[in-house]
């Protein structure tokens, strides 16, 4: 099919269109090519810029609304507070506390679970038997839905009635509360880094872009596995790991995972989350939903928003050097290419 | 694939066309929304919105035929409501916990009084509700529940500080059963909890006592607290004292209870979340349920066989049985059908549903009328039933305050009395840690309900 075909009769050609259709005396003034295919682009785009403006753009703004009164989402009587909300926020020990909390999850998961996807994509990259089957089941739990695998977790970890104390029974050796501080927190990073199957997959998909032909040659220099490993492998699947990367610490840093490992999952049983899990979304959720606080809790929101936008940029900065594009970031800037290029 | 170029220009208008079908769809939900669903067109069904535990498809259609209406039921979930509530797009009728939903939602001026509906009614008699639909009216000129107008109904009530216990275990330990008419101290009941614990290797195999009702911590404090005969809550609901002398002894055996670790609390919760799985599974040997409780263990005859109701356990000399829960139904003030909703309450509450609950034992039939309905073709159901007849005398219901949520409140406790517990912080200053945190959270909310 040719681009013509896709882009009509009067694609290349307006006075064409013009003779090609039986039309009224007074022929229509032909739309141009980037009239029509502006139309196009916002017909297109208009359902999610719609979507985008009312489903994100507008809570963000009236959050931030929110985040200026002391309303508790039900009362008529809310007022406007000015920034006292923002300034609790950078004065309350507990949500500094919790801050910190999540900025130390996110540095010990974040790596953990790459290294971990990425160590598993090397061994499934091999040639060996049942690499389907295996690369299955490594990749299953990021498939199941983080509520079941939060269930299983609890059922395993409970300190009276659960396999993991079970086991330790039969070497007689003493049980731990280990959904109770100070073990929680370990339970919680367990339970994060076991779905590593997602950065397994997209490790496998970037390893398997890799031109053998260099792994051919450097092994044919003479190079040792590590070798190749560490200067053909990595360098080239560094954009794939920084993708990750920037996206696991935007993921981790939201991470809702303790409220589900906690006993009772709702707001109700929020205060009962241990004290090491206690992340930056557990103190929103339980704001909002426990406390009533909506203006407090949507500025802590807006807080993490920008918190998280410092990471981001902060590991944009800072991965100078470190990730290698095959084709220079800075040139394909340039007018993209479109159908009917050539 | 040659394409003529006509058909690509048809092509790419039925794509743009499509866009605008999905942009008028996802715009129609948003118009519906302002429609009121009572109001139908001719011959249509009305529909009512329900915020309920999830139905069975064979009840919900029975209700349908029985009622002449549609049910949409949505899920109960307190994020959700608040959303709805917020978005003035309520349901018709929403699920609550009396004792402790309805002052603060009444407060805020978000529940319809029902009173009107009461007076005309002839299968809702006020003269034959129970007391226990007590926890259903509030009083906007005292702020204060008990009195005032009805904002909801109970479906059931139990006395939720009573407690089941299994003789089984009772008998193993050699210790002699409670007794069915006086009720234990508190002391004695924590001593038992402990003989009958049962540990190894750091784990408890068996309960001996899971001491906490309906309703958490909290509601632990003001019953202990008022059984000793104070109270944790001011005269105006808006502060809490934790450093009285009633309820410190509160605080402090409900320290003692978490310190003993015989049974779930704030340093070790419970897993399931309620007591029946652990109980059922021969590992708790006394559960602190109200009578509703014996719905469950009706229904399984080996564990009925081997257990028994008892009183509440006292603190002080004052006794008490509180009701922390009064189950039932509520209508928001911005519900589209109240019509519709009271026609349910009468079906619910009144007709056949109401009578088959009361046959069950899963509670005290909120109506007078359905007492007599209560089971009592077995020996656990004749005990049951009598210590709970004996214990009606000694009901009351606590006024929680209207300016927190309970479950905020709870948090407080929570998040607090773990650390003081593992740290062997004494009463007092933890009693002072809860005072500043939670009256704080009470001043915050009394300038917002007023």
């Amino acid at each position: 099919m040719s681009t013509d075909q896709l882009a009509g009769p009067d694609a290349r050609s307006p006075m064409r269109a013009g003779t090609a259709r039986p039309g009224p005396a007074r022929a229509r003034r032909p739309r141009s090519l980037q009239t029509r295919r502006a139309g196009a682009f916002y017909v297109f785009a208009g359902p999610w810029l719609l979507g985008f403006l009312g489903m994100t753009v507008f809570p963000l703004g009236y959050a931030l609304w929110l985040s200026f009164t002391n309303s508790d989402g039900l009362s008529p009587k809310a007022r406007y507070v000015g920034l006292a909300n923002y300034r609790e926020v950078f004065s309350d020990p507990d949500t500094l506390a919790s801050l910190a909390r999540t900025g130390l999850f996110a540095a010990i998961t974040v790596p953990l679970t790459i290294a971990a996807g990425l160590f598993l994509a090397v061994l499934l990259n091999q040639p060996i038997r049942a690499r389907g089957l295996f690369r299955t089941l490594v990749y299953l739990p990021a498939v199941v839905p983080p509520v079941g695998a939060a269930l299983t977790f609890k059922l395993i970890f409970d300190r009276d009635s659960g396999s993991a104390n079970g086991l330790l029974d039969i070497f007689d050796v003493n049980g731990l509360a280990w959904l109770q501080d100070p073990y929680a927190r370990w339970v919680l990073i367990t339970l994060t880094v076991w779905a590593c199957g997602n950065v397994m997959i997209i490790s496998l998909a970037g390893l398997q872009d890799i031109p053998a032909e260099l792994l051919d040659a450097a092994r044919v220099d003479g190079a040792n596995w590590w070798q190749s490993f560490t200067r053909i492998t990595l360098p080239l699947l560094s954009p794939v790991l920084f993708f990750q990367l920037v996206t696991q610490i935007i993921a981790t840093l939201q991470s809702f995972l303790p409220l589900l490992i906690a006993v009772d999952p709702t707001p109700k049983g929020v205060g009962a989350v241990p004290e090491s899990n206690q992340l930056i979304m557990i103190d929103v959720f339980a704001q909002y939903f426990s406390n009533g606080r909506y203006g407090y809790a949507s500025a802590l929101l807006w807080v993490l928003f920008a918190f998280v936008m410092a990471v981001t940029f902060l590991v944009f900065k800072m991965s100078r050097g470190l990730v290698f594009y095959a084709v220079d970031p800075e040139q394909t800037q340039s007018k993209p290419r479109t159908i009917g290029d050539n | 694939m040659p394409v003529s170029s006509r058909g690509s220009l048809d092509r790419r208008r039925f794509l743009a066309a499509s866009a605008g079908a999905a942009l008028s769809a996802a715009a129609l939900p948003g118009c519906a929304a302002s429609v009121d669903s009572g109001s139908g067109a001719k011959g249509a069904k009305e529909t009512l919105t329900i915020m309920d535990t999830p139905w069975t498809k064979k009840d919900k259609q029975n209700a349908e035929r029985t009622l002449g209406m549609n049910l949409e039921i949505v899920t109960y979930d307190i994020t959700k409501l608040n959303a709805m509530l917020a978005g003035k797009n309520p349901p018709d009728v929403v699920r609550g916990i009396g004792a402790t939903d309805v002052p603060y939602f009444a407060a805020r001026g978000l529940m319809t009084d029902l009173d009107s509906y009461f007076a005309k009614s002839d299968v809702l008699k006020p003269s034959d509700l129970a007391p226990a639909n007590d926890v259903w009216r509030y009083d906007h000129t005292t702020k204060k529940q008990g009195t005032g107008p009805r904002y909801g109904m109970a479906k059931d009530y139990s006395q939720d500080c009573m407690f089941w216990y299994r003789t089984d275990m009772f008998e193993a330990a050699k210790l002699e059963l409670p007794s069915d008419t006086e009720p234990l101290s508190c002391d004695a009941w924590l001593d038992l909890g402990k003989r009958l614990a049962k540990r190894r290797l750091g784990k408890v195999k068996v309960y001996g006592l899971s001491g906490t009702p309906l309703g958490g911590p909290l509601t632990q404090v003001m019953w202990m607290a008022a059984s000793a005969g104070g109270s944790l809550f001011a005269e105006d609901l808006a502060t809490v004292d934790f450093s009285s002398p009633e309820a410190l002894k509160a605080l402090t055996w409900y320290l003692d209870y978490a310190k003993a670790d015989i049974g779930p609390s704030v340093v070790n919760p419970n897993p399931d979340g309620w007591d029946w799985p652990t109980y059922q599974a021969n590992r708790m040997a006394m559960a602190t349920d109200g009578y509703w409780f014996g719905g469950t263990i009706g229904g399984d005859a080996k564990i009925a066989e081997v257990s028994r109701f008892a009183p509440a356990p006292q603190l002080g000399s004052h006794r008490i049985s509180p009701c922390f829960s009064g189950t039932g139904y509520w209508v928001p003030k911005e519900a589209k059908n109240k019509d519709a909703a009271w026609k349910y309450f009468e079906w619910y509450f009144g007709g056949k549903p109401a009578q088959d609950r009361a046959t069950t034992g899963w509670g005290i039939p909120s109506l007078n009328s359905l007492r007599s309905k209560m089971p009592r073709d077995t020996a656990f159901h004749k005990q049951s039933y009598a210590v709970q007849q004996r214990e009606l005398a000694y009901f009351s219901v606590l006024p929680v305050s209207p300016y927190a949520q309970v479950d905020a409140l709870n948090a407080v406790l929570t998040k607090v009395l773990p650390d003081a517990v593992k740290s062997g912080t004494s009463a007092g200053k933890i009693a002072d840690t809860l005072n500043s945190r939670i009256n704080e959270q009470l001043a915050r909310g009394k300038e917002l309900a007023g």
